[in-house]
């Protein structure tokens, strides 16, 4: 009898609990959902969660991460087509690459958002229209702005080279001194060899605009022999923070990185303040991160609310420039005011407004993109 | 008694679903999607891929492995001898302390400390300059083909000679005594005494050093960047950058084959 009681206690303890639950579900528990490294995590977490939950008390911000590079934007289509036939789905607000964007617009899994946003209106830039040849506008808002320099170390490089033909010769004449990730270890490296592509053959502007045609990848093999022989020269590292890593210990003079990984390190004490940056010509590609709002995003209004704080000058100003060092997503005459001048030259040293404007690539079209991979694949690691 | 065969099945019924669900499912799966087109149909078109971009690290894959697994074989055969013919009793304790301690780490976490353990200016190298054992223009870094077994070797070595010293510490000493008796060294009572008798235990610990080592994907993306790489690697880029499924479940489907074959050989062992 005895433990019947004791039962039937736990069992009405259970019940209790059952029946509260309902009163804490009242709050919004927003699901933003993030691809990239862990910063992009931390940011979401530390920076933007407690500022709307301040503004917006009856919402819980939740951040979770799918990891970094393509793949983690691909998880999160993944997880979109999964749930395309509920009528609720359990995403929130998310964070993608560009080369995703396209594809999620095309299939009708995002919401067209950006009208009824205020700040929809502060983006005028050519990212927030064009993804990698498909057009977004409306569904987009840039949340950042990065680009792939190259870093070198001023105590080995005096002149460090201007040009991609500047660049093969230095790397010959300094045989393993210059170091990049390949294209399996990150986007920096995929970037260069991208770059590369751009420098080697007249196709440029055909591969950042389109029209697709398959077959102007035959044209390449000039460009691509030129980069196995160039890579007979230079050290592969493991990672975009395996070249970070290596310049820091001085093992490379130069190799390519993002610019903000590049200051954010500086800042945190892991590569020595005196490493500088060059944009090399004719350029390197850049991508933002967009915010974007599934089609049928259970909390619709909580997230426009949530993109609104996010791409709002002053969060841009803080948390995007002057925290994390990336270039703002919305158009920068908005930011610049909010920002001292110190704060906002420290990200313009090395690579100028000017130099960024004329030298700072998107990356090719889809098509093209795997293109390049594929070609590089076959024709340098074959 | 038919009621004692119903709790059976009922006893098993949880793991059996989960092994049905979490491994039979997406093994078949995955097989499945390797013979299929984008649109759907049957091809074999996905195995031509996987064999035009990968052959080169299909078969590096298997060296690096082959290697890693014989000088985990001698590291772990030269572990469990000492601990079990070892004469200096601290020297004992001391290794049967410390041998373990891989045996704690994932791979990730072994991969990271070896990234900037056996760098060309790494910790290792800088402690050797700083000894004045090297001078600063001789060091070479491991982080290549290299740093992948040494981290594999130092990452499986505790796992099996775990085993293995367990099977030898379990023998008859006698027949260790008789051979010392008979003038024997410890190096030949090692390998013509203790090895042939604990041979099962050595090759089951092999086999599955072999299999977890094929499945590793951490270790060849942070030690070494370059070109051929592991098939894990190539997976992830098939999958991250082409969503491209159908080559990445190809080099799926070979990999099974070369982990079945070591399977075959644990089972065979089993059996008998």
């Amino acid at each position: 009898m005895k433990r019947n009681l004791a039962l039937l206690a736990s069992f009405s303890l259970v019940c209790a609990a059952l029946t509260a639950a309902p009163a804490i579900a009242q709050q919004t528990t927003l699901n933003v959902v993030t691809a990239g490294d862990q910063n992009m995590v931390d940011y979401i977490k530390d920076f933007l969660a407690p500022r709307f939950e301040k503004t917006n008390p009856k919402a819980v911000v939740k951040a979770v991460g799918t990891g970094p590079g393509d793949g983690g934007s691909q998880k999160i289509a993944e997880k979109l087509q999964a749930q395309k036939g509920n009528a609720a789905w359990d995403v929130d607000v998310a964070v993608i690459h560009q080369k995703m964007a396209g594809d999620l617009v095309r299939e009708g899994l995002l919401a067209p958002y950006v009208r009824d946003v205020s700040t929809g209106r502060l983006v005028t830039s050519e990212a927030s229209k064009n993804a990698l040849g498909t057009n977004v506008q409306g569904y987009v808002i840039p949340m950042f702005q990065s680009q792939i320099a190259i870093a070198y170390n001023p105590a080995l490089v005096k002149n460090p080279p201007k040009s991609y033909e500047e660049l093969a010769a230095w790397a010959k004449a300094n045989p393993r001194k210059f170091g990049y990730n390949g294209i399996k270890g990150g986007m920096s490296g995929v970037g260069f060899v991208v770059g590369w592509v751009y420098a080697n053959t007249p196709d440029g502007d055909k591969l950042m605009k389109g029209p697709y045609d398959a077959n102007t990848k035959a044209n390449w093999d000039g460009a691509l022999g030129k980069l196995k022989e160039f890579n007979r020269s230079v050290v592969i590292t493991p990672g975009n923070a395996g070249t970070l890593d290596m310049l820091n210990r001085g093992e490379i003079a130069m190799g390519p990185v993002w610019v903000d990984m590049f200051y954010t390190w500086i800042a945190d004490g892991k590569l020595p303040p005196n490493m500088r940056l060059q944009l090399i010509g004719p350029g390197l590609p850049g991508q933002p991160m967009y915010y974007v709002i599934p089609a049928k995003a259970a909390n619709m209004e909580a997230a426009k609310k949530f993109v609104e704080m996010a791409t709002s000058p002053a969060v841009q100003a803080e948390g995007i420039v002057k925290k994390f060092n990336w270039y703002p997503g919305i158009d920068a005459q908005h930011v610049k005011s909010q920002l001292d001048d110190k704060t906002w030259n420290k990200l313009f040293v090395d690579v100028t407004p000017q130099e960024l404007a004329s030298k700072g690539k998107v990356f090719p079209i889809k098509p093209y993109f795997d293109d390049i991979l594929e070609s590089y694949e076959r024709k340098v690691l074959n | 008694m038919q009621d004692r065969g119903r709790l059976g099945v009922l006893l098993v019924a949880p793991a059996l679903a989960a092994v049905l669900v979490l491994f039979i499912y997406p093994l078949g799966y995955s097989l499945v999607t390797a013979f299929q087109a984008k649109g759907g149909g049957f091809t074999l078109g996905n195995f031509a891929k996987a064999f035009e971009f990968y052959s080169v690290d299909i078969g590096f894959t298997l060296v690096i492995i082959v290697v890693s697994t014989l000088l985990i074989a001698l590291a772990s055969v030269a572990i469990g001898g000492y601990l079990t013919l070892g004469e200096n009793p601290l020297a004992v304790a001391v290794l049967r302390w410390l041998y373990r301690w891989p045996l704690f780490i994932p791979f990730v976490v072994a991969a990271q400390c070896m990234r900037t353990f056996l760098a060309k200016n790494g910790l290792m190298n800088n402690t050797f300059v700083s000894l004045g054992i090297l001078d600063v223009d001789q060091t070479i870094g491991f982080l290549d083909w290299r740093g992948i077994i040494i981290t594999f070797v130092w990452k499986q070595t505790p796992f099996v000679a775990l085993l293995v010293a367990g099977a030898m510490a379990s023998l008859d000493r006698s027949t260790i005594e008789a051979a010392r008796n008979l003038g024997a060294g410890r190096l030949r009572i090692l390998f013509e005494i203790l090895v042939p008798q604990v041979m099962p235990t050595l090759v089951v610990g092999l086999i599955l050093s072999f299999v977890t080592m094929m499945s590793v994907l951490s270790v060849p993306l942070m030690i070494s960047g370059e070109s051929p790489t592991m098939m894990t690697v190539d997976m992830a880029f098939r999958i991250n950058n082409y969503g491209d499924y159908g080559t990445a479940n190809a080099l799926g489907f070979i990999s099974y084959l070369m982990t079945a074959t070591c399977a075959w050989f644990y089972l065979k062992r089993q059996i008998r």
